[in-house]
């Protein structure tokens, strides 16, 4: 486990208010892998809340990833539906729950609001 | 398309030639495909060495064909000693049935082969075909052929099973065969697309419906569907023709999600059997008051894969509905951004429209509840990242120009936005269409907002913003002297003038200020817009305007259908009923399948409604379509708990009479009946 996937999970509680709405009501498994062991966490939502524990199930999904992809997920590098769809991360059961789970994966790095560099591009074309 | 024969399931498809063959092609999708991977490229008949031709082909059911072939040229055949009955079904995979006859009085020896190949080309790369990146093995086995392609993780694979012993080889298998006099042979030829997931399984195998159903279980479900949905008894065979196949077709086009587990309705056949936000939302707002159960897995996965970040690769910003999500190789490596992309500027404001109008209909108030807080994120970014200028209006500029759409309207080629002269506006615009949506969304949100949501105030602000919309609206869109709303705004502001249908949708958003209403109508309905069989894309004297282009010219029946519900909102009962009526009479020409788009050829012209060259068929929202023109014709919209009817059934067209029509007043039934008795002898 790295400690930027730590720092991660630490943080959920506090983002979860504004992250999580009505549709995230379940408990995901998610389970980081390596060449060595398998780490799990278990992310109880409810719209506005979270709660974290390392241990596994009962949950109503279970999402497994590495954890080298899990660290350039929660960097905003890699994204989560891509990665299943190519098969590096995988999923099973309630599908709703790991859709409102990826909402805490933020920005790839860079990022610029597209509003300012449009209106600096129409301001120039005045 | 004329010359293919395609079967579907979901989003399961075969497309091949007459003879039932496939044979490598790389501008039009023929072949096996499942979540856009093709799983079959070559699948080619031969009869000792020779190719077979096509007697007949029964091809009367959506999910599988019957080809009756004999071998060699036509002018041969009468004196054929052998025949070929070819049956298939994509029965989740992909079944046939070979069999021979031996029309001989004599036993005959003689040899079968079929020809296999698969190219596991992702849907994107058909049309720009390259190298694979993966690696395919091939491998024999006893009664079985095995190919398996694999890129890192990824893993498809394609297994040829037969039920009578073949000699099998890389390419195919062989059958040495001798038949009896008069008799026959067959064999069972079964190919399995299998897509790996969790733990190395097929991945279909762990959703709820599963992979793999029998042609009963198929034909069962379909008919189910079918029988839930209202009645139809009228006297105008073409109406009841259209409803009758867009039931069929609308089951047909039902698939389960692999990333999803959940059943939605593919968008068309071959190009577009996906999620897609726009073409998803029109289909469910046309089959909400015949399906209503239909609607609610889509809201749902729209809402779940709402945007959540600024991602320039995707076109993604928070709070926006996505614009297409895709299921292959190139969206897996991002090759392409269909994970999902979310290039589209009206899928935001027209999923919070089909919420509402999905309440209406249904009083389902607890999804509107949990949908609260993807509402809200929606309306927020028709504020912020949708007014990309700043001007109070929606915009759209795509940054990611190497695959990202250009156009994200609904008319999203590249030259489909254009000047009168026929010149191209730069970016970012503003489509007129987009701001009445804006301007309905609002509307319909702050009925959300005091019902539902307990926020009154929230509701007030949004109604204030939408009557400033339609007030600015009018000031920055309409064109004195051209009597018309502009198709657009561009970068600068400036009026982007050519006269188009998407005034049509203007009417259906309410956006449209009363007084200007009768020009629209005219337009619309005037020559230069209307060819005899339906609204013209762009009108015909416009710079762009070509009776073949996509969009820039064509009809397209979806459009149509959006063009009625608008004119019967502004109250011209006789102009939509006049869109009912020849929309209706062009799908006559389709055996009651509207396509995706017909030419605009004036009807005067050509007599018959030419089908574009590459139209997508079935194509969801076209099938959508003889649902909504019911709608309209019966004029059913839903008030409080009741159901109001006010019929305008077109003249001529007799007795339409839809029974049980569901909703939260349980169901009802609407009579309607043209107003001319001479119409039918005897009165009809």
């Amino acid at each position: 486990m790295t400690e930027a996937a730590e720092r991660f999970f630490e943080a959920l509680p506090s983002r979860a208010p504004e992250i999580l709405g009505g549709l995230a009501d379940g408990t995901l498994q998610i389970d980081l892998g390596d060449n060595h062991r398998t780490e799990h966490w278990l992310v109880r939502m409810r719209p506005g809340s979270v709660r974290v524990s390392r241990e596994r199930g009962p949950a109503d999904a279970i999402w497994y990833s590495s954890a080298a992809l899990f660290d350039r997920l929660i960097s905003g590098e890699a994204q989560g539906i891509a990665a299943v769809l190519r098969n590096e991360s995988t999923f099973s059961g309630n599908v709703v729950l790991f859709l409102a789970f990826r909402r805490f994966f933020p920005d790839p790095p860079g990022t610029r609001d597209p509003r300012e560099t449009a209106r600096r591009a129409a301001g120039r074309q005045r | 398309m004329r010359d293919l024969v395609s079967i579907l399931d979901g989003n399961t498809f075969l497309v091949s030639d007459r003879r039932g063959d496939i044979e490598p092609s790389y501008d039009f999708p023929t072949g096996l495909f499942s979540f856009d991977t093709r799983f079959l490229s070559t699948w080619v008949l031969t009869l000792d060495g020779e190719r077979l031709h096509a007697l007949s082909v029964d091809d009367s059911e959506s999910y599988r064909t019957t080809f009756f072939l004999a071998p060699g040229e036509p002018t041969h055949y009468l004196d054929a000693k052998a025949s070929v009955i070819r049956s298939r079904a994509i029965v989740g995979s992909f079944e046939e049935e070979l069999t021979v006859l031996n029309h001989l009085g004599a036993e005959v020896e003689c040899t079968l082969r079929i020809e296999v190949g698969a190219d596991f080309a992702d849907l994107f790369e058909i049309k720009n075909a390259r190298q694979k990146r993966g690696r395919t093995t091939i491998t024999v086995g006893e009664n079985e052929l095995r190919l398996a392609y694999r890129r890192e993780e990824f893993h498809r694979e394609m297994v040829l099973r037969t039920t009578a012993p073949a000699r099998i080889d890389e390419t195919g298998m062989t059958f040495r065969i001798r038949i009896a006099r008069n008799g026959r042979w067959s064999t069972r030829l079964h190919v399995s697309s299998v897509v790996f997931g969790a733990r190395s399984q097929d991945i279909r195998a762990t959703l709820p419906y599963g992979g793999s159903r029998s042609a009963d279980a198929i034909r069962a479900e379909q008919q189910e569907l079918i029988d839930r949905a209202p009645k139809l008894g009228c006297d105008c065979e073409p109406l009841a023709g259209a409803y009758r196949r867009s039931l069929n077709d609308l089951a047909a086009l039902r698939y389960e999600s692999i990333a999803l587990g959940v059943r939605l309705i593919a968008a068309g056949l071959p190009w577009f059997m996906t999620l897609f936000g726009r073409d998803s939302i029109i289909t469910s707002l046309q089959v909400l008051p015949f399906l209503p159960e239909l609607v609610p897995p889509t809201i749902l996965m729209l809402a779940g894969l709402q945007g959540h970040r600024v991602d320039d690769f995707r076109d993604e910003e928070p709070g926006k509905i996505l614009h297409e999500l895709r299921y292959g190789e190139t969206a897996g490596f991002e090759e392409q951004p269909h994970s999902p992309y979310y290039g589209s500027a009206d899928s935001t404001p027209l999923f919070i429209i089909l919420l509402d109008e999905y309440e209406l209909w249904t009083g389902d108030s607890a999804l509107v509840r949990k949908l609260e807080s993807q509402v809200r994120a929606a309306l927020k970014w028709i504020d912020t990242y949708g007014d990309l200028l700043g001007t109070g209006y929606l915009w759209y500029q795509t940054r990611n120009p190497e695959t990202g759409l250009q156009n994200q309207c609904w008319k999203d080629s590249w030259d489909a936005i254009s000047y009168a002269d026929g010149q191209l506006p730069g970016f970012p615009r503003a489509t007129c269409e987009l701001q009445g949506y804006a301007y309905d969304a609002k509307i319909r949100a702050a009925r959300l907002a005091r019902k539902f949501w307990n926020d009154p105030e929230f509701a007030d602000t949004l109604e204030r913003e939408a009557a400033d919309l339609k007030q600015r609206f009018d000031r920055d869109f309409w064109i004195p002297e051209r009597e018309h709303y502009a198709l657009a705004l561009d970068a600068d502001g400036r009026q982007v003038d050519a006269l188009t249908s998407n005034i049509g949708h203007l009417l259906w958003s309410g956006i449209v200020d009363e007084s200007r209403a009768g020009k629209v109508v005219e337009h619309l309905l005037g020559p230069r817009l209307f060819s005899g069989w339906g609204v013209r894309t762009l009108a015909a004297d416009e710079g762009r305007y070509n009776p073949i282009g996509y969009h820039v010219g064509t009809v397209w029946p979806f459009d149509n259908s959006i063009i009625a519900w608008g004119l019967w909102r502004y109250g011209f009962r006789d102009e939509a009923g006049l869109i009912c009526e020849t929309m209706l009479a062009a799908s006559r020409y389709f055996g009651g399948r509207l396509p995706e788009a017909f030419a605009g050829y004036a009807r005067d012209l050509t007599n018959y409604p030419v089908e574009y060259p590459t139209a997508c068929s079935p194509q969801a929202w076209s099938t959508g379509t003889p649902l909504l023109l019911l709608r309209v014709m019966l004029g059913l919209e839903p008030q409080g708990e009741h159901l109001i009817i006010d019929p305008a059934v077109p003249s001529g067209m007799g007795r339409v009479e839809l029974l049980d029509i569901p909703g939260r007043w349980g169901t009802v039934d609407a009579l309607g009946r043209s107003r001319d008795p001479e119409e039918r002898p005897g009165g009809g």
